[in-house]
């Protein structure tokens, strides 16, 4: 177990490289050795380097790679806390809604050229990570209000519910002012162009908090995936847990869309392949989807950019293109086996 | 304790009135509407209880209202102290709920399920890390399902009837001290339903324990108990020694089928059996 965790590390850490060297313009390893140890720690560059590389590298690659590990890890993880919480192998935030209320945010803020004070230029990704979690947390107080067990199945229809009521809403508004149709539409499809290191900044302590306070919970998680009444006889207090994860969950997704936009796929069929490969234990499910989740979408990002230059392709569509034969190899091979 | 000693404590108890588990008067349902009306009862360290009715009549429903479960009307003390001023982890460290088996969708060894039931006594509270103690705990009741041979294998790769063992292992990992069984014996060929009993049975010996059998079988029932309770309708129809409340009548009324004459008609087909 040590070596495949050891191994699934270094893995991480090599595809992590390989988004950052390869692109427009192959650089090599070392120069990004040369670059990292330049920026972050003041050492002197080799002679000749071009001052180039370093602004690709550092200003364009590096947060770029960074930033979709982070989010890839952040949604793998929320994938994972819904579908143990929900008992449903096909939860996820998007299911109760996250990125309904996440495309409304926007929607509204790229419609009416809304800016807030002091947030400036970043008024579009928080609009969109306070109306995702706006959305959830009213689909389940809901759900709690209708049903006060708060049985998985009243969550998931609540979720469907305002999620469906909260598309309408948007479809309505995008009908009405075709012209900034364009630019909805591209930010829906999600991307990790020109962010920068801000967003990383932004997002890296948000999806660690995240992914830490979930681990603390592994044990709860793992009684939950038995049924609420067999993990509440084990003694624990379900409808705090509940609320905590979700909460949790849905703050990584919404967060996630914020910066990227609506990326699917990765959050359902991470913690499907590490369940595969690690077992159910949350202790392992958890940070693995992380470095699993992570690594992919680096991937994804990487093809996304490459695969048809100079077009950039939504990276939303390639995790699916790219996700989609895997998870079917790797699912059904083993259900075989 | 022996049997004397045992029976002062239990008189000093009842005395003082301070029974192991008691229930007063209690209601509970599923929206708004009781399933279950009124319901007494004591029961004292040793003693079990079994409880049969026909389906429907509540017997699950009272279960989950003792496991805290459900929310209630009326008063269920342990010990003396009132459930409703006990924290939910309280009351499940001394209550724990074994039910029949329901669907299992992630792969655990069986180890690892059986220490989720050490979920309240492991100490680490960052991560939940079990301590030697823990582990030794979990290997003991193993050893008592068993199953000790099979630690490190998936449960959903088991049987129906190592799956139950597996659940009953977890349970008793949960020290409780009072067993609550929600017709477990359910998919459990005729060996299993018996062992499950006669252990439970030994478990509650020492004098400081109870269990408490919602049981389909009739003569299972009997077999975890001689202190039956009748429950039809949400109510208590009838409870005491079985000896003593027993009738075919009763049980006529109860279950709407002779079951005195559907029991006799049985037992004359095993007598040409050798």
């Amino acid at each position: 177990m040590k070596k495949k965790l050891l191994i699934a590390i270094c893995a991480a850490f090599v595809v992590l490289m390989f988004g950052i060297a390869l692109g427009s313009v192959y650089i090599p390893p070392g120069d990004i050795l040369s670059v990292i140890t330049h920026s972050v720690f003041g050492a002197a560059l080799p002679e000749g380097f071009r001052a180039a590389t370093v602004s690709i590298v550092w200003n364009l690659r590096i947060p770029r790679a960074l930033l979709a590990f982070i989010a890839g890890g952040a949604l793998s993880v929320s994938g994972a806390v819904m579908q143990s919480v929900l008992r449903n192998p096909l939860a996820s935030s998007y299911t109760i809604g996250v990125s309904s209320g996440a495309s409304l945010g926007a929607c509204i803020v790229i419609l009416y050229g809304v800016t807030l004070p002091l947030i400036g230029a970043f008024t579009l990704p928080f609009m969109g990570f306070a109306f995702g979690l706006g959305t959830i947390l009213l689909a389940i107080a809901f759900a709690a209000r209708m049903d006060r067990g708060m049985e998985n199945n009243t969550i998931i229809l609540a979720g469907m519910v305002f999620s469906l009521f909260v598309n309408a809403v948007t479809t309505l508004m995008t009908a009405l002012t075709r012209e900034h149709m364009q630019r909805l539409i591209f930010w829906q499809m999600g991307s990790f162009s020109m962010m920068g290191w801000s967003a990383v900044l932004i997002l890296a302590p948000v999806a660690l908090a995240g992914a830490l306070l979930v681990t603390h919970y592994n044990r709860e998680l793992d009684m939950m995936t038995f049924g609420e009444e067999q993990a509440k006889s084990m003694g624990v207090n379900l409808k705090r847990v509940k609320w905590v994860l979700l909460v949790t969950a849905a703050m990584l997704t919404g967060s996630t869309i914020a910066f990227a936009g609506v990326i699917g796929f990765v959050d359902l069929v991470a913690p499907h392949i590490v369940r595969r490969l690690f077992g159910s234990s949350h202790r392992l499910v958890i940070p693995m989807s992380a470095v699993f989740g992570g690594a992919f979408m680096v991937i994804c990002d990487l093809a996304a950019r490459t695969l048809i230059p100079p077009n950039e392709l939504p990276v939303g569509a390639v995790t699916a293109l790219i996700g989609a034969p895997f998870f079917a190899y790797i699912y059904f091979k083993r259900a075989k086996a | 304790m022996n049997g004397k000693a045992r029976a002062f404590k239990n008189f000093y108890c009842a005395a003082e009135g301070r029974h192991m588990l008691s229930v007063n008067n209690v209601s509970a349902g599923y929206n708004g509407s009781d399933v279950i009306k009124g319901v007494s009862f004591d029961l004292d360290r040793g003693e079990n209880l079994s409880i049969i009715g026909p389906n429907g009549c509540g017997k699950t429903t009272l279960l989950r209202t003792i496991a805290n479960m459900l929310p209630f009307k009326g008063e269920i003390t342990l010990g003396g102290k009132s459930t409703r001023k006990m924290k939910h982890r309280e009351i499940a460290v001394k209550i724990a709920l074994l039910s029949q088996i329901t669907g299992i969708y992630f792969s655990y060894s069986v180890y690892d399920t059986v220490m989720m039931g050490r979920y309240l006594h492991v100490k680490d509270r960052l991560l939940g890390l079990p301590s030697d103690e823990d582990k030794k705990n979990v290997m003991r009741c193993l050893e008592a399902v068993d199953l000790v041979a099979e630690k490190d294998r998936d449960i959903t790769k088991l049987s129906g009837g190592q799956l139950q063992r597996v659940f009953l292992a977890r349970t008793l990992a949960q020290e409780p001290d009072i067993i609550l069984l929600d017709e477990p014996t359910n998919h459990l060929d005729l060996r299993y339903q018996i062992e499950l009993v006669e252990y439970l049975k030994q478990w509650a010996s020492n004098g400081s324990r109870a269990v408490i059998g919602v049981l389909h079988d009739i003569n299972l029932a009997l077999r975890l108990s001689g202190n039956l309770m009748i429950i039809k309708d949400g109510c208590v129809r009838a409870h005491g020694r079985s000896s003593d409340i027993m009738t075919g009548g009763l049980l006529e009324e109860t279950y709407d089928v002779d079951v005195a004459g559907y029991m006799r008609e049985s037992l004359k087909r095993w007598e040409g059996v050798n």
